[in-house]
């Protein structure tokens, strides 16, 4: 600004030159700085009226005047400028301090500059003046603030800080940098400071507010959060403010104030006034809390909707200014006694009215009781209020439900009865008593407990003593009453025992008639047994499972079956327990299906294995059990033992099989009759056929030798069928026990020749202690075919080997007959084997009647024959001995 | 009448074997007679004719209980013959036993032979029926 202006004079100066001085005069004075021309003498030749008026020189003739005139005293310093301005040497900018005549301090920037003439010749010097006196102040009074803040820092922890903008220098008190956590000789700059603000909401915070600062003039006072140079986060309020000087905005000044460790304590103090507040506003009390002068501090929301009043009718009032007192002119004198008792310790109680919202008076039990500080000093008064319009309404409740106990107990079916507990004797009782006893109200007085209880047994009579002692009741306990005509009754007894005020003890009794109940029982009892006697002697198995198929009861059919004596030995088993896993298992689906379907499994032929291998065949049903809402619980399973009809069944069946078995026999021997008969028959017919017409003597003689064949053939034929019907007719058989080894040495002797010519060999394996029920003769000729068969059909290749051994299977002794002979085709033949002439080696002996006959005799000693055989191998006949019948 | 070139008897029955010879004989219906005792024998030589491309029998009177093999085995194994021509195969038996018509019935169903059923005794009348070229 200076310099402009220098450049400004000089243009003045050039302007200057060859201008009139009335116009050069005219032309300095309007200058808007403060400056004045002075000659080699230092007399003032020219002068801006701002000069004039800076240095308070309206009244005085300043024109023509010396400046050691007008100045009174000039300093050294300045005259040694202004001797070197003559010289031709600028000065520097310098800093004068100026009184006024009204003694008030300026402050003044000054520059003196040389004055040169046209010619470039100094002929005096420019004296410019600034008058920055409000700059000076301004300075000084923030330098003055920062001192104060400073002071003031230390006591209260809040750190200040200013800001030059002029300067572009910031300034942090030594608590504000040890609040950054940073040296006092560190020296912080705007960016540097800004950075120390939280980044987020922090910063964003305070460079909005700095902002809005510099263009609104606006203070600012925000919480943030800072990241001192060490990383520890603080919380502090950073207040704030911009400075504008003449509107120029020149700088910032503001304050920390660390509150880190308070928002702590802060959060806890809130907590418990949170817990205080609920405390406070939920209580059913009306509270308020008033100075030692009765002024309200706090009211409750309970006292607030009693009133209808807001929280701000009623706090700062006073106490008996409150709108609730009835006669408030009355009360008031008398509150403010009791509020001054208070005050001094004293605790107020007693029941008053007070007036609630709709002005309804309302009786309260109002206290005021007054509230200790730690140093023991009354710092207010808690005045409450009972509503005791409530308790007022209990009475009347009670009071109520006592007409209805009354009317319960007048008319309840049971008797109660209030008796003396030490002397028996009865002080009330009600209608059911009346009418179950016979006795009335006019006995009260005269009856007591003793009259109408059967005398029961000493025992009993301690037991309920020592109950009623330890517990002050008994029961519920069976007794018996009589009654006023003497008769007694079953009595189901409680008491509970109560003290009345005189401290007399009092029996409260209720009896219950119980004669029907009994009855009830009798009658269910008999039921029962009537019913168990009846499941019991039933010829059925009778049980019920629950849902898990557990026996919930058996009756004793079950229980013989199971082999148990007692039910509880059975109750909780399951069939797994019981039987067989296998039909255990069944069993169990069985009972499943029932019970989720809810139909019944009715009359099912079930097979039951106990665990030691014992095999049953019942008839069992299932029937689902359901509960008193129809829900299905478990099942009644009733089964009748069919083992026995079931065998007879068998038998009849076995019976069926061989009746019908023999039937086909007979029908096949007399197919087998037929034919053979029929067969000779037809070949006689046409050979007498052929005899008649027959003319050749020779071909006669042979037609007759056929016959005379056909004839020999037929006797045979009726000779076998004779042998066979011998023994499918024989009915009662002469059974006899017979040593198989002893036998078959027998038929080897009779055999022996045949034997011989065969170069056969029979060995005889047969244990010798080996008997079988057999017929004898039957015995020898089935021993003696097989032998002779093994033996006619041998092959050529090999001798006969006979080998025979015994086994006993179950119900038969099998005797096997094993040869190494030809063998036979069993695919092809094994239907025909046993069948009447049927051969099947080209034997001449072959007659095809020894295997039929071998097995009508095995068969009529009801035994039976196998066969296994391989060509070129041998035959093995098994013959099945039955033991048995 | 044609001749019949070959004829043959499948019985283990001597008698039953002279008498039907003999019938034929005497009407002289045929070039040729072969006699078998069981269907065992009668099968492996028509089997050994066929492969030798020899005409095989026209007629055959087949009876049905024999030793070994009977005529049902026979005619089962005979069915499987690849013989083109029809034959006549008359059955010859004393049984009255239900089954054996029965197994007629299923033979004649499976054949294009002709298959005929006789009860023993057969007489000169029947011979003539029963001997003709199928």
């Amino acid at each position: 600004m200076l310099n402009n202006q220098n450049t400004l004079v000089r243009n003045y100066n050039r302007m200057l030159r060859g201008t009139p001085t009335v116009t050069f005069d005219y032309l300095i004075r309007q200058l808007p700085t403060a400056t004045a021309f002075i000659n080699k003498k230092f007399e003032v030749e020219f002068v801006s009226d701002k000069w004039i008026k800076d240095f308070d020189f309206e009244k005085t003739q300043v024109i023509g005047q010396s400046i050691y005139a007008l100045f009174e005293e000039i300093s050294e310093e300045w005259e040694l400028v202004l001797k070197k301005c003559l010289k031709g040497e600028k000065s520097d900018k310098g800093i004068h301090r100026h009184f006024d005549n009204d003694k008030n301090e300026h402050w003044f920037e000054w520059q003196n500059i040389p004055w040169y003439d046209e010619k470039e010749n100094i002929i005096g010097v420019i004296l410019q003046t600034e008058d920055i006196t409000n700059r000076v102040t301004l300075e000084l009074r923030a330098e003055k603030l920062a001192t104060l803040l400073d002071t003031q820092s230390e006591v209260t922890d809040v750190g200040s800080w200013e800001y030059d903008v002029e300067r572009n220098s910031l300034h942090w008190c030594d608590t504000t940098k040890k609040l950054h956590d940073v040296v006092s000789s560190y020296e912080p700059n705007i960016d540097t400071a800004i950075n120390f603000y939280k980044e987020g909401y922090s910063r964003n915070t305070i460079a909005m507010a700095v902002d809005r600062a510099i263009q609104f003039k606006e203070p600012w006072e925000e919480k943030c959060q800072l990241i001192t140079a060490k990383g520890r986060e603080i919380t502090v309020i950073a207040k704030g403010k911009p400075i504008f000087k003449e509107d120029k905005f020149i700088g910032l000044v503001g304050v920390f104030r660390d509150i880190t460790p308070s928002i702590m304590s802060e959060e806890k103090t809130k907590q418990q006034e949170r817990h205080f507040s609920t405390i406070f506003n939920s209580s059913y009390q009306f509270t308020g809390i008033l100075d030692t002068q009765g002024t309200f501090l706090e009211i409750n929301k309970t006292a607030l909707k009693f009133s209808g009043l807001k929280s701000s009718d009623v706090v700062n009032k006073k106490f008996w200014d409150a709108y609730w007192w009835p006669i408030p002119d009355m009360v008031k004198d008398g509150l403010k006694e009791i509020i001054k008792a208070a005050a001094q310790g004293e605790t107020m109680r007693s029941e008053i009215v007070v007036l609630d919202k709709d002005k309804n008076p309302i009786p309260v039990d109002f206290s005021l009781i007054p509230v200790y500080d730690e140093n023991n000093q009354v710092v207010s008064l808690l005045a409450e209020g009972r509503m005791i319009k409530e308790m007022f309404e209990a009475r009347k409740k009670l009071k109520i439900s006592e007409q209805k106990f009354r009317a319960l107990y007048e008319l309840s079916p049971t008797s109660y009865i209030l008796s003396d507990f030490e002397t028996g004797e009865i002080l009330d009782f009600n209608t059911a008593f009346e009418e179950t006893t016979g006795y009335n109200k006019d006995h009260i007085g005269s009856l007591k407990v003793q009259d109408i209880l059967v005398t029961v047994s000493k025992t009993q009579l301690l037991r309920i003593k020592k109950e009623i002692e330890s517990n002050n009741a008994f029961g519920p306990e069976e007794q018996q009453y009589i009654r006023k005509d003497g008769t007694k009754f079953p009595v189901l007894v409680s008491g509970s025992l109560v003290g009345n005020k005189k401290g007399r003890k009092l029996l409260w009794s209720t009896a219950q008639d119980i004669s029907e109940s009994k009855l009830k029982e009798i009658q269910l009892k008999e039921e029962q047994t009537l019913l168990r006697t009846l499941i019991d002697n039933l010829p059925l198995n009778v049980f019920i499972k629950d849902l898990d198929s557990r026996k919930i009861l058996v009756n004793k059919a079950e229980l013989d079956y199971m082999g148990f004596k007692d039910q509880s030995e059975v109750l909780g088993k399951t069939d797994f327990d019981l039987y067989d896993k296998d039909v255990a298992e069944i069993s169990r689906a069985e009972d499943v299906k029932v019970m989720k379907s809810g139909k019944p499994m009715l009359g099912v032929e079930t097979i039951n294995i106990k665990k030691d291998g014992t095999i049953t065949t019942f008839l069992t049903s299932k029937i689902p059990l359901r509960g008193d809402k129809g829900n299905v619980k478990g099942l009644i399973g009733i089964s009748l033992d069919i083992s026995d009809l079931k065998r007879k069944e068998e038998e009849l069946h076995d019976l069926i099989n061989v009746t019908s078995h023999q039937n086909k026999k007979l029908i096949n021997f007399a197919h087998i009759v037929s034919h053979n008969l029929r067969s000779h028959t037809a070949n006689f017919s046409m050979l007498l056929d052929f005899l008649v017409s027959e003319t050749d003597a020779e071909e006669k003689n042979r037609i007759i030798k056929m016959l005379m064949e056909a004839s020999d053939n037929l006797l045979e034929t009726l000779e076998n069928l004779n042998e066979v019907v011998a023994i499918s007719t024989k009915i009662n058989l002469d059974k006899k026990s017979i040593n198989l080894s002893e036998k078959i040495n027998t038929v080897e002797q009779n055999l022996i020749a045949f034997l011989k010519n065969s170069n056969a060999l029979v060995i005889n394996d047969v244990d010798e202690d080996i008997e079988v029920k057999a017929v004898p003769s039957y015995v020898e000729s089935i021993l003696m075919n097989f032998i002779t068969n093994g033996i006619k059909y041998k092959d050529p290749m090999r001798k006969p080997v006979i080998h025979l051994s015994a086994e006993t299977k179950g119900d038969y002794t099998v005797l096997s007959i094993k040869d190494n002979g030809l063998g036979i085709d069993l695919e092809e033949h094994g239907d025909k084997l046993f069948g009447m002439y049927k051969t099947f080696h080209e034997n001449p002996d072959a007659r095809g009647i020894g295997l039929y006959i071998t097995k009508n005799q095995i068969e009529a000693m009801n035994g039976k024959i196998t066969v296994e055989s391989k060509v070129g191998k041998g035959t093995i006949f098994k013959i099945y001995f039955n033991e048995k019948n | 009448m044609k001749k019949i070139k070959s004829i043959c008897i499948i019985d283990d029955d001597p008698i039953t074997v002279f008498g039907i010879k003999k019938m034929l004989n005497s009407f002289d219906l045929a070039d040729e007679i072969k006699t078998y005792v069981n269907g065992k024998e009668a099968i492996d030589e028509i089997s050994q004719m066929l492969e030798q491309n020899i005409p095989v029998p026209e007629v055959i009177f087949l009876d049905i209980n024999m030793p070994i093999m009977d005529g049902w085995q026979f005619l089962e194994k005979f069915l499987t013959l690849n013989i083109e021509s029809k034959i006549r195969i008359n059955i010859v038996t004393s049984s009255i036993d239900p089954f054996d018509r029965q197994q007629w019935e299923h033979f004649k169903s499976k054949t294009h032979h002709l298959i005929e059923f006789k009860n023993k005794p057969i007489r000169k009348n029947d011979i003539l029926e029963i001997t003709k070229a199928a």
